[in-house]
């Protein structure tokens, strides 16, 4: 079976362990594996990319650097922060000639082997952004195809209305990215039609959701999930589907607070993109850790005839 | 020896402020065959001219070196003032020491240096100079003016006005244009089609305009004064000379195709004129939508067509003509709203563009003029106008202004409280601009009698919720965000040239900018012409203006070919190739590099000769030749080289 680079990152090493292992079993189902590096480090999540300091980048440039030195060319990643800061950091290297001499000279220095590399720098090689860092969804699109996808469906998310949410990392900065329009993208509504379920089409789907504010202003976020949920709910959704897991807990875990806050809210399940694939490909319901879920997803499992078996993990 | 003098011009402070004007002159006098040198604060004044053809006489000068601005700029004024003072205009030249000097550099020990070094390399080309004689060429007093707005027929009318031929050359079936799709003109209001439809029917029937409607450039050859142009008549698929324009044809065609005139907002039979004011008033057929075309079977039209006037036999046909002069008037296109992502793509069906609004605005329009949106039909309550979209925006669509949205969204705001009285209207923007004639007037009052409100700030985001459009936006000037949920979403959105433009470009060999529009030869002295010599621009081809500014371009253009056409002959720069038929063994390499296919194989001399009408002057050929055979008058090898030899004594 295809072994492929995979960065996990943080967030799916420990809280969105679902994420991570849901997508392992689509993955497999689907022919492939994904092949978690052997050693890895925080990216940074988005703050490296989000000023202009060289040092931001050492972390994720070793990270890149280790899987070319690998002698693979493709890295994948789930997380849209891991997604968007590997991406763009290896942007800067590949455009930016300067951004590139400065993050290999940090590099070189960084290694265990820069006793040796002061006598004979042939040991050493830039790296020079030859790794393609790829978003598993975006994988999906354009390595592995959508209709593959529909053709290798065991449980067809028949009647399900999903509502695509895409949140702020995954598609912008555009030029750099390049995944889709962010103003109009289509990836997840392809996504979900590949699956045989119907996406829903409602206007904040590229809306924000708060992001860290969750933290330092939680009001500030519950109220853009309410809208955003709302927004969805009334256009039909049984549920909203994401990729990124600070999304997900935004989204999912903040619903509590909203309850608190409008009385006119119902709950919205979440899924990760991964959960609804591994599902629709017939991974067993019990794998998908929707233990971990604050809103029970059990009505929308109902509705595809599935059967929760929740405490299996 | 050559008597030479040296002028040196300040130019104000732009040469002086950098560059030692004194000591230049002072160095000039030092060199071989100078014989005078003199600097003067503006040299291309009359006092400055008085200057330059007093000297010459005084001093019996034999050449003179301008040490000034750029030859494009006033090469042309000296050489005048050299003949005046009875030198041949080719022992005049210009040493430029503004635009590759002064204007460039900002220590003023090292700009000098380099000034007395561009003077001293143009004294050596000076000292080998010949008198020349400029060469006549024949012209062909017929114009031909590409594109039937308000541009081209304005154009056309001026030039056949003064007497001369004019071929009126338009894609459409109808001359007329934008200009026919709008309701009414700011900042007057007076109607479009009443003041563009007489000068339509004027274009038509002028004896001295050709006009051919439903036709296109195919090729264009020549030069200034002897261009060979190939049209093609696209095959309309009725006869035009039987046909009386009863328009029974079209009442009775079952194809439905959208209407382009009307925005598409409207649909039309497969066989159409694009509205009833078309000059010429006949129909044509779109092979694509016809029944008969797609299917064999139909061919209605033809059996109620009571004159036998339908052809579904018709071919292109192809004209060839002999012109002079050609201007270029293809017109604009506005940035197609399902490129606005963020505006809904072109999916919300109540956001329209304002071309689309002045449709449902005109009279002779989809709603007969009265405000209906088009997902219902339902007169809007509310609508939102939102300019600049796409325009001012370099990170995701154009750069530049458009500027004609502040006036025709103010318009459009006002011509709808007219109609609807208890309308609200809103009109987000980025700053308002109102230069022109009576304008901002128009403006104020909009804003200040009509309660028209207006938003200083972009919308983010416009989206359909159930029967209502909301947008998304801010007002910058309380730092607001602004949910308004409209009935109707206007887009001013960005004027881009024409798609046809770039392919028309190439056939032409005339230029355009990075967005796509027509390169003036001038940006400010010579804004009608292109630099490419007889070929002339009007109107929004060359970048986005209003009516009167594009009518001003259009008789500017025409006056340029007037002023062209009342010469006897044209005279071509001699600075030209010559071959020394000698040396040139007919190797032929010289074709290949030519760009303007001024070289020709003489079959029975068995070398290359020059065509000297076509001939810019290049110097491809001259550098390409192999043998030496090509030269360029007053640019010899030795001119060259005791100017490179000039150049490097001076560091």
């Amino acid at each position: 079976m295809a072994k492929i680079a995979y960065y996990p990152g943080c967030a799916l090493n420990e809280r969105s362990s679902h994420l991570d292992r849901s997508a392992r079993d689509a993955t497999v189902k689907l022919g492939f594996e994904l092949d978690e590096l052997d050693t890895w480090t925080c990216c940074g999540a988005v703050p490296p990319v989000s000023e202009e300091r060289v040092m931001n980048l050492i972390a994720p440039s070793r990270i890149l650097k280790d899987v070319r030195d690998s002698g693979r060319d493709i890295l994948i990643t789930i997380c849209d922060f891991c997604y968007n800061t590997l991406k763009r950091t290896n942007y800067s290297i590949k455009s930016d000639e300067i951004t590139r001499k400065r993050v290999n000279a940090f590099l070189a220095d960084d290694t265990p082997e820069r006793d040796y590399l002061e006598k004979d720098d042939s040991l050493w090689e830039d790296y020079e952004g030859e790794v393609k860092v790829i978003h598993l969804m975006e994988y999906l699109r354009d390595e592995l195809g959508y209709d593959k996808i529909a053709g290798s469906l065991e449980k067809p998310l028949k009647g399900l209305k999903i509502a695509p949410y895409y949140g702020c990392v995954m598609l912008r900065p555009q030029n750099e990215i390049q995944l889709d329009d962010p103003e109009n993208p289509s990836i997840i509504e392809d996504f979900i039609t590949a699956l045989d379920a119907r996406p829903v089409k409602y206007p904040y789907r590229t809306e924000c959701c708060g992001s860290y504010l969750s933290v330092s202003n939680p009001d500030a976020s519950t109220r853009l999930c309410y809208r955003i949920l709302t927004s969805a709910r009334n256009s039909g959704a049984d549920a909203v589907v994401v990729s990124c897991p600070l999304c997900f807990y935004n989204l999912d875990s903040r619903q509590k607070a909203i309850t608190e806050a409008y009385s006119d809210f119902k709950p919205v399940p979440i899924f990760y993109f991964t959960q609804l694939l591994s599902l629709a490909l017939g991974v067993d319901c019990g794998r998908q850790g929707f233990e971990k879920h604050y809103v029970d997803v059990t009505p929308v499992l109902d509705k595809i005839g599935v059967s929760t078996g929740k405490g299996d993990e | 020896m050559k008597r030479i003098g040296v002028f040196v011009c300040h130019c104000g402070i732009n040469i002086a402020e950098t560059v030692d004007v004194k000591r230049v002159a002072e160095e000039a006098m030092q060199m071989e065959g100078v014989t005078y040198a003199q600097d003067y604060i503006y040299m291309c004044s009359e006092p400055g001219q008085a200057l330059v053809r007093e000297k010459i006489k005084e001093e019996n000068l034999d050449a003179i070196i301008i040490a000034a601005c750029s030859p494009t700029l006033h090469e042309s004024t000296f050489r005048a003032a050299a003949e005046e003072a009875g030198l041949n205009p080719w022992q005049c030249e210009i040493a430029n020491i503004r635009e590759q000097c002064s204007w460039v550099h900002t220590d003023r020990e090292k700009a000098t240096r380099k000034a007395i070094n561009i003077v001293g390399t143009i004294v050596q080309k000076t000292r080998l100079n010949e008198s020349l004689e400029p060469i006549p060429v024949s012209i062909t007093k017929k114009a031909l003016v590409i594109g039937g707005g308000i541009a081209g027929i304005q154009a056309a009318l001026d030039i056949a006005d003064s007497g001369y031929k004019v071929i009126l050359v338009e894609k459409e079936s109808s001359i007329g244009g934008h200009m026919a799709q709008l309701s009414e003109t700011f900042p007057t209001l007076d109607c479009s089609q009443c003041i563009l439809t007489p000068k339509m029917v004027a274009a038509g029937k002028h004896p001295n305009i050709e006009l051919l409607t439903y036709s296109e450039i195919e090729e264009v050859s020549g030069y200034v004064g002897n261009f060979n142009v190939r049209i093609r008549r696209k095959a309309p698929f009725v006869d035009w000379s039987k046909c009386n324009g009863c328009g029974l044809c079209m009442e009775k065609c079952p194809a439905k195709v959208s209407s382009v005139f009307d925005r598409e907002l409207t649909t039309h039979g497969a066989i159409y004129v694009p509205f009833p004011q078309a000059v010429p008033n006949k129909p044509v057929i779109v092979k694509d939508s016809c029944i008969y075309f797609k299917t064999g079977k139909c061919r209605l039209c033809e059996k109620v067509c009571e004159i036998g006037a339908i052809n579904f036999e018709q071919e292109d046909q192809f004209i060839e003509e002999e012109v002079g002069a050609i201007i270029t008037a293809t017109g604009f296109e506005t940035l197609p709203v399902a490129d606005l992502a963020e505006y809904g793509a072109g999916d919300v069906p109540d956001v329209i563009d304002g071309l689309a609004f002045e449709r449902l605005l005109s009279a002779s329009g989809p709603t007969v003029g009265e405000v209906r949106r088009p997902s219902d039909g339902m007169v809007p309550k509310e609508i939102v106008f939102v300019q600049c979209a796409g325009s001012r925006d370099p990170e995701r669509y154009k750069p530049y202004c458009s500027k004609i949205c502040c006036m025709y969204t103010t318009k459009h705001a006002l011509l709808y409280k007219h109609r609807v009285h208890d309308g609200q209207s809103y009109i987000f923007y980025i700053d308002i601009r109102t230069g022109g004639k009576g304008y901002e007037e128009f403006y104020h009052n909009a804003e200040e009698e009509e309660g028209i409100i207006y938003l200083r700030g972009k919308v983010a985001k416009i989206f359909r919720d159930g029967d209502k459009t909301v947008v998304w936006g801010t007002d910058t000037l309380t730092g607001r965000n602004i949910e308004i949920a409209a009935d109707l979403v206007v887009l001013a959105t960005a004027v881009i040239p024409k798609d046809s433009t770039a392919e028309l470009v190439k056939k032409l060999r005339i230029h355009t900018g990075p967005n796509g529009f027509l390169s003036e030869a001038h940006p400010k002295l010579r804004p009608v012409e292109s630099i490419n010599s007889g070929f002339f621009i009007a109107g929004a081809a060359q970048g986005p203006r209003d009516i009167p500014e594009t009518v001003a371009q259009a008789s500017a253009a025409a006056c340029k070919v007037i002023s062209l056409f009342s010469r006897d002959h044209l005279e071509q720069d001699p600075a030209i190739a010559w071959v020394d038929e000698d040396l040139c063994g007919g190797c032929r390499i010289c074709i290949s590099v030519c760009p303007y296919d001024a070289r020709e194989y003489d079959e029975e001399k068995g070398i290359v000769i020059v065509n000297e009408a076509l001939c810019e002057g290049c110097g491809s050929c001259v550098a390409a030749c192999a043998c030496g055979a090509t030269q360029q008058r007053n640019l010899s090898d030795s001119q060259i080289k005791s100017m490179v030899t000039a150049s490097l004594r001076g560091e």
